[in-house]
C-alpha cells in the first residue's frame, strides 16, 4: 500500500504530486468555508497519529502479512479533513521509517486519501436510515471502512501493475501484486468492522464529531 | 595399401594420449570478497523470492545482473574488482522494496556491513515523539477552542 522509493516512475510520481495537490486544495477549501476551522483540528491531529502508528499493526495473510491503514475510518470521522490527516501521517512515516517515500508522497496520498473523502460521502448515505438509526451507521460504518480500503488496495494494485519495470521479471512481479491485493479482503473486512464500532461508539457518547461533518456537506 | 593402412593405425595412436590429455580436469581456486545481501520487510519476515537488480558504478541505469533472493531473502553475488565506486542493489516483490548503495574500492574494510533500517528502540522513540507532536497539536487547538 504504501509504495517506496525507487519503485514508480518519475512521471507517476509527479502526477500523483499534481493529483493530490487538487485534492490538497478541494479538501482546504472545503474547510476554509467552515463556520470556525480550527474546530476539527484537535480530532484530526489525534487520527493522524492513530492513522501513524496503524502501519505498524500487522496481521499476518498467508503467504504475506498486510498492516491496518484505516483511512476509510478517517474519512468517516473527519470528512474534508481527511485528505491533509493522510498527507501529513504519510510524510511522517516516509521521513522517520522510510515507509512510502518522499517521491511516491504524492502517489500515496492519492491511493490512500481520495478513498477516504470517497468514504466520507458514502458513510452520509445513513441518513436514508434516519439521523439516528444505528443500523444506519454500523452497516454504512462498516461499508465506508471496508469500502476505503478496498478502494485503495485496488488503485495500488492498477498502478503498480501498469508500471512494472522491464528490468524485472513481469510474471513474478505481477503474480506477487494480485496476491498482495487480494490480501486486503479479510483486513477490509477488519477495518470495516473496526470503523462500524467505532461510529456505533460515537454516535453513543459524542454524536456531534459525526455530526459535525454533516454540515460541512450541506 | 597395408603399410599405408599400418601408418594411419600408428599415427591414430600415437594421437590417442594427445586427445585424452583433453579430457584431464584441473581446478584452481581464488579466495575472494562476496556480497551477501538480506531483504526482510519491517516485520522481519524475509522477502523470498524477491527480485535482485544490481547495478555497477560505471552504468547505474543498466542492469549489471538480475537474480532473484532465497526463500530466507538473501542472495550472493561477487562484484568485479575491476568496477570499484558504488554498488546499487534494489530488491523488489509486489511494489515492496528498497534500494541499498554498498561502497566497494581499495578502501573497503575486508568484513563491512550496512543496513537500511533502524533498531526497534529507534523506531519507538521516533514515533514517540512524532505521535507526542500530535497530541501537542491536539491539546494546543482544544486549549484555543475552549477560552
Amino acid at each position: 500500500m504504501h509504495i517506496p522509493d525507487g519503485i514508480l516512475p518519475a512521471a507517476v510520481c509527479l502526477g500523483g504530486y499534481v493529483t493530490a495537490g487538487a485534492a490538497t486544495w478541494y479538501s482546504l477549501r472545503k474547510i476554509g468555508r467552515k463556520e470556525d476551522p480550527r474546530e476539527g483540528i484537535p480530532k484530526a491531529s489525534l487520527l493522524t497519529a492513530a492513522f501513524f502508528v496503524a502501519s505498524w499493526i500487522h496481521i499476518p495473510v498467508p503467504p504475506t502479512s498486510v498492516h491496518l491503514v484505516l483511512n476509510g475510518l478517517l474519512g468517516v470521522v473527519l470528512g474534508c479533513y481527511a485528505f491533509p490527516a493522510i498527507l501529513i501521517g504519510l510524510f511522517f512515516q516516509a521521513v522517520m521509517f522510510q515507509h512510502g517515500g518522499l517521491t511516491t508522497l504524492g502517489v500515496n496520498a492519492t491511493i490512500m486519501g481520495v478513498p477516504a473523502l470517497l468514504a466520507y460521502y458514502l458513510f452520509q448515505l445513513r441518513n436514508i436510515f434516519g439521523k439516528d438509526s444505528r443500523v444506519g451507521t454500523g452497516l454504512f460504518g462498516f461499508l465506508a471502512g471496508a469500502g476505503g480500503l478496498g478502494l485503495a488496495a485496488v488503485l495500488a494494485c492498477v498502478v503498480l501493475i501498469t508500471t512494472i519495470p522491464a528490468h524485472v521479471d513481469v510474471e513474478t512481479e505481477r503474480a506477487g501484486i494480485y496476491a498482495l491485493t487480494l490480501a486486503h479482503v479479510p483486513l477490509m473486512v477488519i477495518e470495516g468492522i473496526f470503523t462500524a464500532l467505532v461510529v456505533l461508539f460515537l454516535q453513543r457518547v459524542k454524536p456531534a464529531l459525526l455530526e459535525g461533518n454533516r454540515e460541512i456537506s450541506a | 595399401m597395408k603399410g599405408k593402412l599400418l601408418a594411419t593405425l600408428l599415427i591414430l595412436f600415437l594421437s590417442i594420449p594427445a586427445a585424452a590429455s583433453a579430457h584431464g580436469a584441473k581446478i584452481s581456486y581464488q579466495i575472494t570478497k562476496a556480497i551477501e545481501i538480506t531483504a526482510t520487510y519491517d516485520t522481519g519476515e524475509p522477502l523470498s523470492g524477491g527480485q535482485v537488480t544490481i547495478y555497477a558504478p560505471d552504468n547505474p541505469s543498466t542492469p549489471w545482473r538480475k537474480a532473484k533472493c532465497d526463500e530466507n531473502g538473501k542472495y550472493i553475488f561477487i562484484p568485479d574488482p575491476s568496477k570499484p565506486g558504488t554498488w546499487d542493489v534494489q530488491v523488489r516483490q509486489a511494489g515492496h522494496g528498497d534500494m541499498i548503495h554498498i561502497p566497494i574500492g581499495e578502501g573497503t574494510a575486508e568484513a563491512a556491513s550496512g543496513s537500511t533500517g533502524y533498531t526497534p528502540l529507534q523506531i519507538v522513540l521516533m514515533a514517540a515523539c512524532v505521535v507526542w507532536g500530535f497530541v501537542g497539536t491536539t491539546l494546543f487547538f482544544a486549549r484555543r477552542r475552549g477560552s
